[in-house]
């Protein structure tokens, strides 16, 4: 197989890649680029662990192909803070104890992520759908549905909750 | 307990910022320079002798740098016990399971490695294989082992004595089986390893663990190499469960490309190897006979264990005793008989798992409740009639010193309105309770004890070393909370080195649920005696004796006058201005029973600490599906005491998933003729978030003397009776006590339409009377 030049765009950078046609995205974030936040679990659209955004929308990249993310701005869990200053939801997910071995976290923060662009004040019901294609061992998705929940308004009646309004 | 400033309070985790940033390195994350590519052939056959390897083909691969086989291996064998050594690493003579290890290959890329196996060309000759335990046992030609007859692995045998003398006694007496099914962890992240020789030859291992020390014995063992030139390297870990405690080949035959390459290899598992060659939990057929008095009190039980216990043994005698012990240390009984049996079959190694013995566990609870329905007692009361007290000693002489087991029944029969609900519920709608008792510490000889090391840095931060290392439990901010509290320091203070064997000292690994119990004690001691050496100082300065110090906030004050205080920093520098030192060490060894031993003298201290849950769930059923549809589980568990209250709550919640949800309404493997078919996230059905009910939390606490701040294991618990409780509830609301686990749709379908006719047949037999 030919290998062929294509392009990028990461966390609002361009980056130019060598790859043959059939590398997944996961693979080249991974293996390529060093943006190894990106998990693998099942490797078959399963588990969500790999979780990117495609133009604001969450995508499995181990089920997509990195040729068709060319024309695309990719958002990985590493663009996801401001440098060093945590967005709301990583925040929240910190302070709700909403990660254990966190190797579900960045597909779960994807996945949350694109929903609270989408619907910034949604329901328990409506997280647990969003979430429903994310795969966590650890924790009984209780705190993490709760994390979510709490990020964009945060509760005076929740102990976990830091910053309040 | 008040006077704490982090123990007791909802601390966040250390570890999270890494990990929601995407900056937490797993084992599958690294790259070392010049690394290359590992893979393993595995048996497509069952139950084979390997009668020849041709390597020839796949060596000439351009790309392929090393392939090994068992010929590399010098016949070296594992097992946890001595007398459990029956696994090579590489099998030489026969692979006796479907993904058995023949050959290893380390290429260039995963390509190259994955075409290489391919050019092995391994000649087997098919040998009858068995997949059923029960037709293992009856064997006495077909041998999987050849110095095991009947295919026994274990049998482990408990008796207190009065058996029969109590069932002769007992008022009533019932006998039933139970069976379950192989589940697997389902680890987050698949298994992988990366292994290389450094420029002094010492072997270095980046792998996920419940124990690194439990990986470079064996290491040092087979590589014949000193244990201080084993490094197992601290790394992110996506999960445990109870896999994870000990060497897996892959380690090996890692580090043995590793070595012959002279180049770092990394191995990273499919997700069906995760589930085929890591380990899996044990399917088991339990039948208990339990006779009791009129009130409902167990006088005498005697249980009966068929496990299957795959190719290879291990950790065996482990995995049939737990199952046998977390009932004995949950209920009273005055006379109990327990004959378990590990049996070898052709299928995938077996180990310890969070849920361990289900079908055991949830029998235990369910006969409980036949018998309270023929008692005419509710399931509430036949459990407080034989809950363990504090003060007890188990039946194979464990004393239990803190037990709060009535008080979780209490409170969770209150929070979830057991009471009020039992009995007056519609129709296909249940509730049901479990109960039971964890170990915090498994007897692990001179394994038990963990030590750890802290030294002050000149700004006055610390730097604290502890063998304990994290799965994804918390255990490293249970290490830094505790460090800082006794220090007086803040977290961000606290530089904590773990897991990694050329720096810290053994530890007990976080399989037997003794990380707090002993690591965070050690962690403790550790502080109070680095404390003591700067309170030494500091006294000195501020006039005053050592014994009327405190230390918060970076600060060392006078208890009675706070005003009058000094920067640990500047204690620092005046020690080492005046030649002292700022270190300390501490450590910890549970006084358990070392002549304790899984087969051979089953009896004596255990451990120090035991847990106890309890959990209660509502379930509605659909008669039509045979769907559950959980509407709550509320689950209480004495935790002696709670450091951390957000961490333990999501011990807890995690423990409902698995061990309940997933544990009892959709986790299993299925098979055909020792292939197992589902070993995927797609065909293995885990709990989704759109799955869980909501869940109440009750934390109890006894304050374990003992325990560090009065703390034992957490969480575990709540696995296990959240099992019971699943299983209990669907029972409760079909109205047939179910027997065989996990409760899929069919097994609930089945039931219902067997009573169904029960009743059509009972209706026209009584109208013929009638008539
Ligand atoms: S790794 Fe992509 S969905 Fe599981
Ligand atoms: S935190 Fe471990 S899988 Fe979600």
């Amino acid at each position: 197989m030919e290998k062929i030049e294509i392009t990028l765009n990461i966390n609002g950078k361009p980056h130019e890649v060598t790859i043959y046609p059939n590398d997944t995205l996961l693979d080249v974030l991974r293996d390529k680029l060093d943006l190894t936040g990106s998990k693998e679990s099942c490797g078959e659209g399963v588990c969500g662990s790999c979780t990117v955004h495609m133009d604001g929308k969450p995508v499995r990249a181990c089920l997509t192909l990195a040729m068709e993310a060319q024309d695309a701005e990719i958002k990985t869990v590493e663009g996801l803070a401001n440098g060093d200053e945590l967005s709301n939801l990583q925040q929240s997910f910190i302070d709700h104890g909403a990660v254990q071995c966190g190797f579900c976290t960045p597909g779960m923060l994807m996945s949350a992520d694109a929903l609270l662009r989408e619907n910034p004040k949604p329901d328990e019901k409506t997280i647990r759908k969003a979430l429903a294609g994310n795969i966590c061992r650890c924790t009984g998705y209780a705190k993490i549905v709760q994390a979510v929940a709490h990020a964009a308004q945060p509760q005076d009646n929740c102990c976990d909750c830091k910053s309040k309004e | 307990m008040s006077d704490h400033t982090l123990i007791g309070t909802r601390m966040p985790r250390v570890d999270s910022r890494a990990k929601v940033m995407g900056k937490a390195k797993y084992t599958a994350d690294l790259k070392l320079p010049g690394m290359l590519v590992g893979k393993i052939k595995r048996s497509p056959y069952a139950h084979a002798r390997i009668l020849n390897i041709d390597t020839s083909k796949a060596e000439a691969l351009p790309g392929v740098k090393a392939v090994v086989t068992g010929k590399d291996t010098e016949g070296v064998k594992w097992g946890v016990f001595p007398y459990t050594r029956d696994q090579q690493f590489i099998q030489v003579e026969k692979a006796r399971y479907i993904g058995d290890e023949v050959a290893g290959v380390a290429a260039m890329d995963e390509e190259t490695a994955l075409r290489a196996l391919d050019l092995i060309e391994v000649e087997y000759e098919e040998l009858p294989a068995i997949f059923d335990p029960m037709e293992a046992m009856a064997s006495d030609t077909e041998l999987i082992h050849e110095d095991f007859p009947n295919n026994i692995n274990i049998h482990v045998n408990i008796d207190t004595g009065n058996v029969e003398e109590n069932f002769e006694k007992a008022h009533y007496i019932r006998e039933d089986t139970f069976m379950a099914s192989e589940e697997s962890y389902f680890h987050a992240e698949p298994y992988a390893v990366v292994a290389r020789f450094d420029h002094e030859d010492c072997l270095e291992v980046w792998c996920p663990n419940a124990g690194p020390h439990m990986k470079s014995k064996p290491l040092s063992n087979s590589f014949k190499i000193p244990l201080h030139k084993v490094k197992i390297k601290k790394i992110a870990i996506g999960g445990a469960f109870g896999g994870r405690s000990e060497i897996c080949p892959a380690d090996y035959i890692c580090a043995l490309l590793a070595k012959k390459t002279g180049k770092p290899v990394k191995i990273v598992f499919t997700r069906e190897e995760n589930t085929i060659a890591t380990r899996q939990g044990h399917a088991m057929i339990t039948t208990h006979k339990t006779g009791v008095d009129r009130e409902g009190r167990v006088l005498a039980r005697e249980s009966t264990c068929y496990m299957d216990g795959g190719a290879y043994s291990s950790t065996g005698p482990i995995a049939t005793s737990v199952p046998f012990l977390s009932m004995e240390q949950a209920y009273r009984m005055e006379s109990v008989r327990y004959n378990g049996y590990r049996i070898y079959t052709n299928k995938p190694i077996r180990g310890m798992i969070r849920v361990h013995g289900r079908g055991f566990a949830c029998g235990v609870d369910t006969q409980l409740d036949m018998i309270a329905d023929h008692l005419g007692i509710d399931p509430v009361e036949i459990r407080l009639k034989n809950s363990r007290q504090p003060g007890d000693y188990t039946s194979t002489k464990s004393y239990v010193s803190s037990c709060a087991m009535d008080e979780t029944i209490h409170k969770a029969v209150e929070k979830s309105g057991f009471k009020e609900k039992w009995g007056k519920l519609p129709p296909f709608h249940g509730i049901g309770i479990g109960t039971n008792s964890v170990q915090t510490g498994f007897p692990m000889g001179i394994r038990g004890g963990s030590q750890s090391f802290i030294k002050f840095n000149e700004d006055g931060e610390a730097t604290v070393m502890s063998g304990v290392v994290d799965n994804g439990q918390g255990n490293e901010n249970m290490l830094v909370q505790i460090a800082a509290e006794e220090l007086g320091l803040l977290p961000e203070d606290i530089h904590l080195v773990n897991a990694d064997t050329e720096t810290t000292s053994s530890d007990p690994g976080s399989y037997s649920q003794v990380s707090t119990f002993v690591g965070g004690h050690a962690v403790k001691i550790a502080a109070e005696n680095c404390r003591e050496k700067l309170f030494k100082v500091a006294a000195k300065v501020l006039k005053v004796d050592p014994q009327e110090l405190a230390a918060k906030n970076r600060l060392i004050f006078v208890k009675d006058d706070p005003e009058k205080s000094i920067p640990i920093k500047k204690v620092v520098r005046i020690s080492l201005l005046n030649f002292t030192s700022v270190n300390a060490e501490g450590g910890y060894w549970p006084k358990v029973d070392m002549k304790r031993e899984w087969v051979k003298n089953p009896y004596g201290q255990m451990c120090e600490a035991f847990s106890f849950g309890t959990t209660i769930v509502e379930v509605k059923v659909d008669p039509v599906t045979g769907q559950v549809e959980v509407l709550e589980a509320t689950a209480a568990q004495d935790v002696g005491y709670a450091l951390n209250p957000l961490i333990l709550e999501g011990q807890f919640e995690g423990s409902v998933a698995m061990g309940g949800q997933g544990g009892m309404l959709t986790e299993y493997h299925e098979w055909m003729d020792g292939r197992c078919i589902n070993p995927t996230m797609l065909d293995y059905k885990v709990p989704l978030a759109c799955d869980m009910p909501r869940i109440n939390n009750i934390i109890v606490e006894s304050i374990d003397p003992k325990g560090p701040y009065g703390a034992k294991e957490a969480g575990m618990s709540i696995a296990m009776s959240a099992a019971q409780g699943y299983s209990g509830a669907v029972s409760n609301a079909i109205g047939v006590f179910l027997d065989s686990f996990p409760l899929t749709p069919d097994k609930i379908l089945a039931a219902i339409k067997e009573k169904q006719t029960r009743q059509l047949k009972q209706e026209n037999a009584d109208k013929t009377e009638g008539n």
